[in-house]
C-alpha cells in the first residue's frame, strides 16, 4: 500500500516539475532565445575564423548556411509553442547547454557540470545545520513543554518573536563582523583555505570554514522549531494515553521520548524539512555573504555576470531540489504515520 | 455584520489585546514608525533626500565613511563632528589691508582633540565677486586661507574648501611659526590644512599636534566698494565643518548620511510589507472560501493551481524575474503577492468546509441568498479575523524578500530601501573594513520591523485563534 502511495506521490512530483519547467520556459522565452542567438553567432564567428583559402562571397555563403543550420538545430525557426516545449524538454532532461561566462573549477563551460559542482556544497551546509537545529529544537521544545508558561518557556518564546523577521544573511554579516573582524577566530568566507591542505587537515579546514555559516543558521533556526515542537508536544501531553502511561508508572523520560515524541514525529519531521526547504530558498543571499560557492552563490555570480544559461539552470535545479524535498516530505510523513501506510486518510 | 456589531467586536478584541504585553510593545513600535513616516521632514536632516540619494554631488560636503557622532562618548580623543552654519553675522569694517570691507563671520567653537577634515564655504553669487577668506584663531593668530575672484556670476554656486583650496596659504602659516629644521624635514603634500589650523603653533607644530581649543572666527571679507554696484551680490552664505564623525549613524564611503537613508527607507519598508501582506492574505482567504464553497470541479482546478504555486521556490524565481525584467517596485510587490497569497489558503479552505455545513448557511440558502452573499456576508466575516494575525505575520517575510532582492542589487533604483543600503555596504566590503555603522542599522531595522509584526501577529493569533472563536 505504501509503495503505491509513494509511487503516486513521486509521479505527481515529476509531473509538477515538468509543468513548472514549461512555465519557466514560456516566461523566460525571449531572453533565452536572445542568449541562444548570440551564442550561435559567436560559434559561427569562431568557426569561420578557422577557415582558410576561401573567397569572401564563399565565406558569406558558408556563414549563412551554418547560421541556418544551427538555427534549425536549436529549432529557432519553429513556432513559439514548439520552441517553448523544446526548451522545456531540454531543461527537464538536464541539458542546460553552455554558459556564457562562468566556468567550473576545471574550466568547463557546461552548465550542468557547474551546477553539480555547487549542489553538494549547499547540501552539506544545510544538512549539517538542520541536524543541529533538530537536536537543539527538540531539546528546547521538550523543556518548554514540560513547564508551559514557566520562565524558560516565556523567555524563549519572547526570543522566538524577536528574531522572527531577522534576515539570516544580516545575522551572518554581524557574525562576520564579530568573529572575523573583532575576534579574528574564523575565516570570512569560502570553503577552504588557499593553499588547500591535504588529508585530515583538509577536513579540519573545511569544518573551520563551515563553522560560521552553520552557527548563523542554527542560531536563527532552532527557536522557531522549538516553539512548534512545544505546541505539538503540549497538545499530546494532554491526551489520555499519556495520563494512563504516567498512571501506570512509566518513567517520565520514557513518556516524553517514547510515547510523546513518537506521536509528534510526523509533524516534527514535516516542520523540520519545511524549514530546511525554506532556508534553502533563502540560501541564495546567505551563501553570497559567506562566499560559500554553492547553488545560492551561483545565483549571485550569474546575476552579476548576466550569465543567463547558468541562471536558468540554477533555477531549474533549485526548483527540482525543492520539488524533491516536498515529495520526500510526504513520503517520510507517510512512512511515519501509520494511517497513511495502510491507505486510510490522515 | 452591522457597524454596531463591528465596534462591539473590536472593543472585545481590544479588551483581550490589552493584556498581551508583547502585543502592546509591537503596537507601540508600529505607532512610532507611523509617526516617523508622517512627520518625515522633521526627522530628516537632508530634506530632499528622495531624489538625491544616488547623486554624488549632493553629498560632497560630507566626510566619507565617518563613524556616528556619538562614538565620541566612548573615544579617548574626541573627534570633530560635522556642523552646519546657516547665517553668518554681517558687519561693515575698516580693514587695515583692504580698506572698507563687508565681513561675513562664522563663529566655530572648537572643543575637540582631532581636527575636522575640511571646512567648506558655500554661497550664491551674482555679478563680480572678490573675497578674502581668513580664520582668526583663539590665540590671536590669523590664518589667511585664500582669495576667491569670480566674474559673470548669475546666481552660481561658489564653493571654497579649505582642504583643497587653502593648501598653499596654510603652508605659509607654517613657515611663519615652525622651525626651519622641521619644515625642511616635512613634506608639504602630507600636511592637512585643517590639522594645522586647529593646532597650537610652535617649533614642533608639524610633528606633534596639540589641539588649540576655543572659538574660531571664519571671516569672509568683501570690499565694500563692490556692493556699490547693485548688480553684484552675495547671498545664502553657508559654512560646513566636515567632521571626522558625522550624524546620528555616520556616513558611507560615498559620503551619504546613513541616518537619512534609514528614515527615508522606513516608509518603503512599511509600505512594501503592509501592502503585500494585506492584499495577498485577502486574496488567499477569498480563494480558500471560494474553493470550499463551490466544491466539485472548481475546487479541483483551484486546488491544482494552488499546488502549482506552492511548489515554486519563491526567492529564486523572484531573483531570476528581477534579474531579467529589471522591474519597478510595483511589479516587485505584485510578484511577491503572486507568491504570498498561498499562505492562508489551506487553513481557510478546511475551516470554510466546516462552516459551509453549518445550519445558518443552510437557512440562508433556503431564504434564497445568492452564493456571493453567503460568501461575503456569512463566511468571510467569520474567517477574516483569523487572517488579521496572518497578515501581521506575513509582513516581515515581504520586507525581508524585498531587502534580499535589493541586497543582490536587483531592487528598484528610484527608491531608497534598507536592502539597497546593505547592497552598497556589501559592494564596498563594509563588513571586512569594519564599517559597522553601515551594516548594523539597516539590518537591525529590518529585524525590528520583523519583531514588531511578530509581536502583533502572535498576540492577535492568541486572541483570534480559530479554535477558540469558531466552535
Amino acid at each position: 500500500m505504501y509503495k503505491w502511495y509513494a509511487f503516486k506521490r513521486i509521479l505527481r512530483g515529476v509531473f509538477m516539475f515538468a509543468l513548472l519547467m514549461c512555465l519557466f520556459s514560456l516566461l523566460f522565452n525571449q531572453v533565452n532565445e536572445q542568449t541562444q542567438r548570440s551564442q550561435i553567432n559567436e560559434q559561427v564567428k569562431m568557426e569561420s575564423m578557422k577557415l582558410r583559402n576561401m573567397r569572401s562571397e564563399q565565406l558569406t555563403a558558408w556563414r549563412d548556411n551554418r547560421l541556418d543550420q544551427l538555427t534549425k538545430l536549436y529549432k529557432l525557426d519553429r513556432p513559439l509553442a514548439e520552441r517553448v516545449l523544446f526548451r522545456a524538454l531540454n531543461t527537464i532532461t538536464f541539458r542546460f547547454g553552455k554558459s556564457t561566462i562562468i566556468k567550473s573549477s576545471k574550466g568547463d563551460q557546461d552548465v550542468l557540470t557547474i551546477l553539480l559542482e555547487a549542489l553538494p556544497r549547499t547540501m552539506v551546509l544545510f544538512s549539517v545545520a538542520i541536524v543541529f537545529e533538530l537536536i537543539l529544537g527538540i531539546w528546547l521544545g521538550l523543556k518548554k513543554a514540560q513547564k508551559p508558561g514557566g520562565r524558560l518557556d516565556k523567555s524563549t518564546s519572547f526570543v522566538t518573536m524577536i528574531i522572527y523577521g531577522m534576515p539570516s544573511w544580516w545575522l551572518g554579516m554581524m557574525l562576520i563582523l564579530l568573529f572575523v573582524y573583532v575576534l579574528k577566530l574564523f575565516p570570512s568566507g569560502g570553503v577552504n583555505s588557499v593553499p588547500t591542505p591535504q588529508g585530515f587537515a583538509f577536513v579540519l579546514d573545511r569544518l573551520w570554514h563551515m563553522a560560521l555559516p552553520i552557527m548563523t543558521l542554527v542560531i536563527l533556526g532552532f527557536w522557531s522549531l522549538a516553539f512548534v515542537i512545544r505546541n505539538l508536544v503540549l497538545g499530546i501531553l494532554q491526551e489520555d494515553y499519556i495520563m494512563s502511561a504516567r498512571a501506570r508508572g512509566v518513567p517520565e523520560r520514557k513518556v516524553l521520548f517514547g510515547h510523546t515524541l513518537r506521536t509528534a514525529a510526523p509533524p516534527i519531521v514535516t516542520m523540520a524539512l519545511l524549514s530546511l526547504l525554506a532556508s534553502l530558498s533563502g540560501a541564495i543571499i546567505f551563501e553570497g555573504i559567506f562566499s560559500w560557492p554553492g547553488l545560492g552563490n551561483l545565483y549571485w555570480v550569474a546575476v552579476q555576470q548576466n550569465d543567463i544559461p547558468v541562471l536558468m539552470g540554477d533555477l531549474a535545479i533549485t526548483t527540482g531540489v525543492y520539488q524533491a524535498g516536498l515529495v520526500f516530505l510526504d513520503l517520510i510523513y507517510g512512512f511515519l504515520d501509520p494511517r497513511i501506510k495502510v491507505g486510510g486518510k490522515a | 455584520m452591522s457597524m454596531k456589531d463591528f465596534t462591539y467586536r473590536l472593543g472585545e478584541f481590544w479588551a483581550d489585546f490589552r493584556k498581551e504585553t508583547s502585543g502592546l510593545i509591537g503596537l507601540g513600535i508600529l505607532a512610532l514608525c507611523v509617526v516617523v513616516v508622517l512627520l518625515e521632514p522633521v526627522f530628516l536632516p537632508y530634506k530632499d533626500i528622495d531624489g538625491n540619494w544616488r547623486d554624488i554631488t549632493y553629498w560632497e560636503d560630507n566626510p566619507p565613511a565617518a563613524p556616528p557622532a556619538w562614538t565620541n562618548l566612548f573615544a579617548k580623543e574626541k573627534s570633530a563632528t560635522t556642523i552646519r552654519f546657516e547665517s553668518p553675522s554681517v558687519s561693515d569694517e575698516e580693514d587695515p589691508e583692504y580698506g572698507p570691507v563687508r565681513v561675513f563671520t562664522f563663529k566655530y567653537p572648537y572643543k575637540f582633540d582631532k581636527s575636522p577634515l575640511d571646512i567648506i564655504m558655500r554661497a550664491k553669487g551674482t555679478g563680480m565677486l572678490f573675497m578674502n577668506i581668513s580664520m582668526e584663531r583663539p590665540d590671536g593668530n590669523s590664518v589667511f586661507l585664500g582669495q576667491v575672484y569670480q566674474d559673470g556670476l548669475v546666481g552660481d554656486q561658489i564653493r571654497f574648501a579649505v582642504d583643497t583650496d587653502a593648501r598653499g596659504s596654510v603652508y605659509e602659516f607654517i613657515r611663519d611659526h615652525a622651525s626651519e629644521e622641521a619644515i625642511s624635514q616635512s613634506d608639504s603634500s602630507n600636511v592637512k590644512p585643517t590639522e594645522i589650523i586647529f593646532a597650537q603653533t610652535g617649533e614642533k607644530m608639524l610633528s606633534e599636534r596639540i589641539p588649540l581649543k576655543g572659538d574660531y572666527l571664519y571671516k569672509i571679507k568683501i570690499p565694500a566698494s563692490l556692493f556699490e554696484d547693485g548688480s553684484n551680490s552675495i547671498e545664502d552664505v553657508r559654512l560646513v565643518v566636515t567632521g571626522r564623525v558625522s550624524g546620528v549613524l555616520g556616513t558611507d564611503t560615498s559620503k551619504r548620511d546613513i541616518y537619512s537613508g534609514i528614515i527615508a527607507g522606513l516608509k518603503w519598508a512599511l509600505f512594501i510589507g503592509l501592502i503585500t501582506s494585506i492584499i495577498s492574505v485577502l486574496v488567499g482567504v477569498m480563494y480558500g472560501i471560494i474553493c470550499a464553497y463551490f466544491g466539485g470541479a472548481t475546487d479541483t482546478i483551484m486546488s491544482f493551481i494552488f499546488e502549482v504555486f506552492v511548489s515554486m521556490p519563491m526567492l529564486p524565481i523572484l531573483i531570476v524575474l528581477s534579474a531579467i525584467f529589471k522591474p519597478s517596485i510595483w511589479i516587485i510587490i505584485g510578484s511577491m503577492i503572486a507568491f504570498y497569497w498561498v499562505g492562508p489558503v489551506k487553513t481557510v479552505r478546511s475551516m470554510a468546509l466546516q462552516i459551509k455545513e453549518e445550519t445558518y448557511i443552510e437557512a440562508a440558502k433556503a431564504l434564497g441568498s445568492s452564493k456571493w452573499r453567503i460568501i461575503f456576508k456569512h463566511m468571510a466575516p467569520l474567517l477574516l479575523p483569523y487572517s488579521f494575525a496572518n497578515m501581521a505575520l506575513s509582513v516581515p517575510g515581504a520586507i525581508v524578500a524585498e531587502s534580499s532582492l535589493s541586497l543582490l542589487g536587483l531592487g528598484d533604483p528610484t527608491i531608497i530601501s534598507w536592502g539597497q543600503i546593505l547592497h552598497d555596504a556589501q559592494l564596498s566590503g563594509a563588513t571586512l573594513n569594519g564599517l559597522w555603522w553601515w551594516i548594523v542599522p539597516p539590518g537591525l531595522f529590518i529585524a525590528v520591523m520583523g519583531m514588531t509584526f511578530a509581536f502583533l501577529g502572535f498576540a492577535m493569533d492568541k486572541i483570534l485563534h480559530p479554535k477558540l472563536r469558531t466552535r
